[in-house]
């Protein structure tokens, strides 16, 4: 059973997701609060970004889980998601913040052949 | 509940004389601890001076999404977990900069529920629009079947901003907004019913 945020005793009322929510609203309000020039929220809006909030985890990880390699592994790896982000206009927004990682060794590799191939031209 | 910790006695608020008033000095021990802690509880807190852009939703409630939203048997990196804790700061100022951006250009000051799907729909996420519309439908309509039956709530969070409480237990009729603007709120009582035959009896 999923677990919610509600005191044990307020299981039995509700079914999930019909009015528990498994994040915490206070944090989701401080995120929101932090915006510019946002003064106040009203109850509505403050659930809705806390379900929304929900239904963007499952999609980015679902979405994310089946687009990468991991789908073989039976994995979602950091890799996964940056592809996804960059592959799915709906995730562009988290370009900015999910560079793709690259190896060391794969980078200066790269470095080479640039240089490699810049040899005649005196100005690179 | 024993949150009121006041104390007028100068020598256990560990202040000198001079700070003290003479009228009553109302001294509000308990701070706001919920401010620690905010990116999640395995780092033993953080430093006071957090920066804005650093506030995250806690890592096991983003990760138990995660896994109950892929298949059973799945594993996910660690990496990965911390990344969509970043992603969802990120998303949840996306969408609230772009519904507040609306919400100024109407001169309201007020974020409300559909200048968030408004939001969300401008911003690519329309397909979140209508499954959130029946989620709010429900949860109204619990907290209005609850409230019913429960009646009015402990006095705890009355008048203080919105706790994650609230959204368990059902809600006083007048405190719906955090400015104090009563929304449309339908306070359902079966004390009156219509009956025809005492309608007849005045008429006749």
């Amino acid at each position: 059973m999923k677990m919610s945020q509600n005191t044990p005793d307020k299981e039995d009322q509700s079914s999930t997701n019909k009015k528990t929510i498994s994040l915490p609203i206070s944090r989701v309000r401080l995120i929101m609060k932090s915006s510019p020039d946002v003064s106040s929220i009203n109850q509505d809006a403050l659930f809705l970004t806390t379900k929304a909030t929900e239904l963007f985890v499952q999609h980015l990880a679902v979405a994310s889980f089946n687009n990468g390699p991991g789908k073989a592994t039976n994995s979602l790896s950091y890799t996964d998601l940056a592809n996804t982000a960059e592959e799915m206009e709906t995730f562009h927004f988290l370009t900015d913040i999910l560079p793709k990682k690259i190896l060391a060794r794969d980078y200066l590799q790269s470095l080479e052949q640039m240089q490699d191939g810049n040899d005649d031209d005196p100005d690179f | 509940m024993d949150g009121d910790s006041s104390t007028t006695d100068a020598s256990q608020l560990g202040i000198s004389g001079e700070f003290v008033t003479s009228g009553q000095y109302v001294f509000q021990s308990q701070d706001d601890d919920g401010e620690e802690n905010l990116n999640d509880h395995d780092d033993g807190g953080i430093k006071e001076n957090f920066r804005e852009q650093d506030i995250y939703l806690p890592i096991a409630n983003v990760a138990r999404i995660m896994k109950n939203a892929v298949p059973q048997t799945g594993k996910i990196a660690k990496d990965a977990k911390e990344c969509v804790q970043e992603c969802v700061s990120e998303f949840i100022s996306f969408i609230t900069s772009e519904a507040s951006e609306r919400c100024h250009q109407e001169k309201r000051k007020t974020i409300n529920g559909e200048d968030i799907l408004f939001a969300m729909s401008t911003l690519g996420f329309d397909m979140y629009v209508e499954p959130l519309k029946l989620y709010l439908q429900k949860f109204r309509e619990a907290m209005k079947g609850e409230k019913g039956i429960a009646g009015v709530p402990g006095g705890d969070g009355l008048g203080d901003e919105l706790t994650d409480d609230n959204f368990t237990n059902p809600l006083p009729a007048g405190i719906i907004t955090a400015d104090g603007q009563q929304q449309n709120v339908m306070v359902y009582t079966t004390a009156y019913q219509q009956i025809p035959t005492v309608q007849q009896i005045q008429f006749s």
